[in-house]
């Protein structure tokens, strides 16, 4: 509901920039290994978008004082902070409610993962993604951004039941709810519910979240997905394991 | 060697206690025998001393035997005679039993086939004759006969001795004596008297009594003689007669032809016996004898033998035990004869004391003796012993020795029982500290850390303490390792991250095709890299997974059923096959990771086997637990293996596919059985059922309770 209720400020705020032309989005990098930020610097700006990268929390949060970019991506640890991509995600979910943030970090433990995402971080991405993964990541978190501004389009939304996704948006709703959900988690979701009833094994949930993942990573995330929607059904139990190859949706 | 062993010989070093008690104890008693016999010397030396010079107190005829002045009367020692000291008077009744048993008293004298046996005696005032004659042919005086017929005469004993009415001492006139009868019993003696004329008259001597008494193969004659008609030579002749008339065969001491008697009789006066009276004491035997070891006189005669009380089982051990190597003389048991070492000591001139025990019964005598010389002191004359039982001083140390004996021996049972307590205490600590050193690295390779015997306060509490110390540091290092797979693959992933994205943005920048060649091997090897520490990192990402897993009731079959045929399609090249039991196979735990675990055994199995091999997956229902088993054809188990197998980075076997390990996907099972609360085991499949190998998940049914 929050969500909701930040849209139009969001709005406004883009709406009262400087220039009229359209602007290409800005992507803070915060990330103290110099090699690898340059190069994810380098890829996001052959893809279109203006970078700046940052070594540490302090020089981000300083420069984020002045202008927020439009989406950020943090790594966990941060020179001699070891959690200090939480902080500043923290400090950053503070000031927006809406900035897109992306985790991209070399952990890749389960309790990381899970608090990185209850910080309100958008996704939880490890390193061993791809560049041009974590460029389709980004289009899709700008995607949602942009079509939170614009009516649905019917043909984008897929009803399943009590389910609803807005492919568009990449909302889920379960019975008119919007249930959150990090782009790997909807992704999931999504790859199992166009086709109830046929079994999704570990590769294709992640070649459909265009993340790589390993398994035990696939097993906790339909774990926690399988729990926000209890959140609001107790009852849910659509996602069903096949032992040994993967998940199927039950409609 | 045990220690309990050690230990025990230890304790049988006590018996050197009672070892050492009994040399002590023997000690004890060579004092107080030197003592004993110190005293006795002393007494027989006083008593030697006072009867130096005094040839009147020890011999009738004042002469001792061997000595004197009086050529004339030098007789040879062989004739002599020493009467026995008789303790009792015997009957004269020719009977021998109330004579003493004194083998070395007789006298024996033989010719052609007859022999005359003589035992002399005096008791009081009599001299006692005891002639015993193997005759073949004994013959009577004729009866009716005179005595003095020559053709009457039967056998007839003779006896001539100096006339002691007057004098005992040497010269007096001789009288001859003897002794006929008609038939068996009491004789008497007669004397023949040149009476005017020269006619020969047989008087009788009513002083003198004789009895004859006929014994198989001979007669036995006992005679009593006054010792007041006897002067100091004495004879015995006995004329054997094979026929009447014939001419006598002659046996004994005396001249044939004249009957003269040259042989003395060795005897001591009345007042000798008086004079050792008065030095007696109690149970000390006081003894004069001659030179030759013949008893004179005698005070407290020791007792015979069998007045000694019998002895305890015991103390006959102890007795053997310790007097042996002893040697001991069998005490010269004849009564009429001083003893050996004390006729020695006369022999020598000197004193000397000696310790005298038979050996068939217990009599042990400690005698001392001492020489009784003549006036000049230079020829012994005599010999005085003093004799003790030493059964008071022996039963003394017999009795304090068995105190000691039975103390040490206590002693020693009680230090054996104690030291084998101890050890028995010891050992089993010992091996309650080895045992726990052998399990500490547990099975599955988990360390035990907590040893026993860590608090106690000796040496074994130390040495428990070190391999405590040294377990938990053995401990942090296995963890470590346990780790290192892990952290490794962490710090390798950022660079692993820069090289991947690097080659990505190369290939965006555009590159040749020659270039591009090594672009493609470039990210072909990254991705490996990538490979491996992923495979790193699985023990961690599990231990991970299992600290948020929760746990579910759940039934085992369905989930085994749909893993397996998920392999089925992912493994073309192995066959599967499945046994599930009857019913459902609930369990507590998450299926996830069972399904993982079963993932494990599985890429084991296909490792470890040939193409088209057939793995057999088996859920089964044992007593309360659920067995999972996964059987694959292959190679053996090494040895060794054993629960090994599902330890960390522990890999022994030459896989045969290609994959990356690292020893730990079996590591990775054990740690899901954990949580399971189940074990794993590894086992050779047996002969008959093909070589291979079983890999079995144990863990506990869900009751439904």
């Amino acid at each position: 509901m929050a969500k909701d209720g930040s849209v139009p400020q969001r709005m406004r705020s883009r709406g009262t920039g400087p220039t009229l032309t359209p602007m290409k989005k800005l992507i803070a990098i915060v990330e103290d290994e110099a090699a690898l930020r340059d190069n994810y610097a380098a890829a996001f700006t052959r893809a279109g978008y203006e970078v700046r990268t940052f070594a540490n929390r302090r020089t981000a949060l300083s420069a984020f004082a002045s202008r927020l970019p439009d989406l950020v991506v943090i790594d966990v640890s941060l020179e001699d902070e070891p959690e200090g991509g939480f902080d500043l995600c923290r400090e950053l979910r503070a000031k927006s409610a809406e900035l897109p943030l992306i985790f991209l970090t070399a952990r890749d433990s389960e309790l990381d993962a899970v608090s990185g995402l209850r910080l309100g971080a958008d996704d939880f991405l490890t390193k061993d993604l791809s560049l041009a993964h974590l460029l389709a990541r980004v289009n899709a978190l700008f995607r949602r951004v942009d079509a939170l501004r614009r009516p649905t389009s019917s043909e984008q939304i897929l009803h399943r039941g009590p389910l609803t996704l807005d492919v568009e948006r990449l909302e889920a709703k379960w019975e008119g709810e919007i249930v959150l959900l990090s782009l790997t988690e909807f992704w999931i979701v999504h790859a199992l519910a166009r086709h109830p009833g046929h079994v999704r094994n570990r590769q294709q949930l992640m070649d459909a979240a265009r993340v790589v993942l390993d398994d035990d990573t696939i097993t906790s995330h339909v774990k926690r997905i399988r729990r926000k929607f209890q959140a609001f059904d107790p009852a849910f139990d659509s996602i069903h394991t096949v032992y040994g190859m993967g998940y199927r949706w039950a409609g | 060697m045990s220690l309990r062993l050690k230990l025990f010989l230890l304790a049988l070093l006590t018996l050197v206690l009672p070892v050492a008690g009994c040399q002590y104890a023997r000690e004890m008693e060579a004092v107080l025998r030197e003592g004993e016999q110190q005293s006795l010397l002393a007494v027989a030396e006083t008593i030697a001393t006072s009867l130096q010079g005094r040839e009147r107190l020890l011999y009738r005829d004042r002469r001792w035997p061997g000595g004197g002045s009086a050529g004339e009367l030098r007789s040879s020692a062989a004739l002599d005679l020493t009467p026995l000291p008789l303790r009792g008077e015997p009957l004269i009744d020719g009977f021998a039993d109330d004579w003493p048993q004194a083998p070395q008293a007789w006298k024996h004298y033989a010719a052609g086939t007859d022999t005359l046996a003589l035992l002399t005696g005096w008791q009081g005032k009599y001299l006692y004759l005891l002639l015993e004659v193997r005759d073949a042919a004994p013959l009577y005086d004729a009866p009716g006969a005179d005595l003095l017929d020559p053709s009457s005469f039967g056998d007839r004993v003779w006896l001539a001795f100096d006339d002691g009415e007057d004098s005992v001492l040497a010269g007096a006139p001789q009288r001859q004596y003897f002794l006929a009868t008609t038939g068996p019993g009491a004789l008497l003696a007669h004397r023949i008297e040149m009476r005017e004329y020269g006619r020969r008259v047989a008087v009788p001597e009513p002083r003198i009594e004789a009895a004859w008494r006929s014994i198989e193969g001979g007669y036995r004659i006992e005679v009593r003689v006054p010792l007041s008609m006897i002067g100091a030579r004495f004879g015995v002749l006995l004329d054997d007669r094979a026929s009447r008339g014939a001419a006598p065969v002659s046996l004994g001491n005396l001249q044939p032809g004249d009957l003269a008697a040259s042989a003395r009789l060795i005897l001591a006066p009345p007042e000798l016996g008086t004079y050792l009276r008065q030095f007696g004491q109690p149970g000390v035997q006081l003894a004069v004898g001659s030179q030759q070891g013949a008893l004179l006189a005698e005070v407290n005669p020791l007792p015979v033998s069998a007045a000694f009380a019998p002895e305890s089982l015991l103390a006959r051990f102890y007795r053997r035990f310790l007097d042996r190597g002893e040697a001991l003389r069998a005490p010269d048991t004849d009564p009429g004869r001083l003893a050996a070492a004390s006729v020695r000591a006369a022999r020598s001139g000197s004193s000397t004391t000696s310790l005298e025990r038979s050996t068939d019964d217990r009599r042990l005598v400690v005698a001392a003796a001492a020489p009784v010389f003549d006036a000049a002191r230079r020829e012994v004359i005599g010999v005085v012993q003093v004799a003790q039982t030493a059964e008071r001083w022996l039963l003394l140390r017999d009795r304090a020795l068995a105190r000691l004996l039975n103390l040490t021996l206590a002693a020693t049972a009680v230090a054996v029982l104690g030291s084998f307590a101890f050890a028995a205490r010891l050992g089993f600590r010992l091996a309650r500290l080895r045992n726990a050193t052998e399990s500490a690295l547990g099975e599955e390779g988990r360390l035990v850390t907590r040893l026993p015997e860590a608090r106690a306060r000796d040496e074994l509490g130390d040495l428990a303490r070190s391999f405590t110390a040294l377990l938990d540091r053995l401990e942090a290092y296995t963890a470590y390792l346990r780790t290192l797979a892990g952290k490794l693959a962490h710090e390798i992933r950022t660079p692993l991250t820069i090289v991947r994205s690097s080659l990505e943005n190369l290939e965006n920048e555009g590159v040749g095709d020659a270039a591009r060649i090594y672009v493609t091997r470039a990210r072909e090897g990254s991705e490996r890299l990538g490979g491996i520490l992923k495979a790193m990192g699985a023990a961690t990402r599990v231990e991970e997974a299992i600290a948020s897993a929760e746990r579910v009731g759940f039934d085992l079959a369905p989930v085994v059923a749909s893993a397996v045929d998920a392999y089925v399609a992912a493994f073309p090249t192995r066959r599967f096959e499945l046994g599930l039991p009857d019913g459902p196979c609930r369990v507590e735990g998450s299926p996830e990771l069972l399904v993982q675990l079963l993932d494990k055994l599985i890429d084991n199995a296909v490792d470890f086997s040939a193409d088209a091999a057939l793995i057999t997956v088996r859920l089964s229902r044992v007593g309360g637990e659920a067995w999972l088993e996964v059987e694959n054809p292959g190679s053996h188990l090494p040895a060794d293996a054993g629960t090994r197998l599902f330890e960390s980075l522990w890999q022994s076997r030459q896989e045969q596919g290609g994959g990356i390990h690292f020893g730990l996907g079996l590591y990775v099972a054990r740690l899901i059985a954990d949580f399971h609360h189940g074990t794993m085991e590894a086992s050779n499949l047996s002969q008959d059922q093909g070589q291979g190998v079983r890999m079995r998940l144990r863990i506990p049914l869900l009751s439904y309770g």
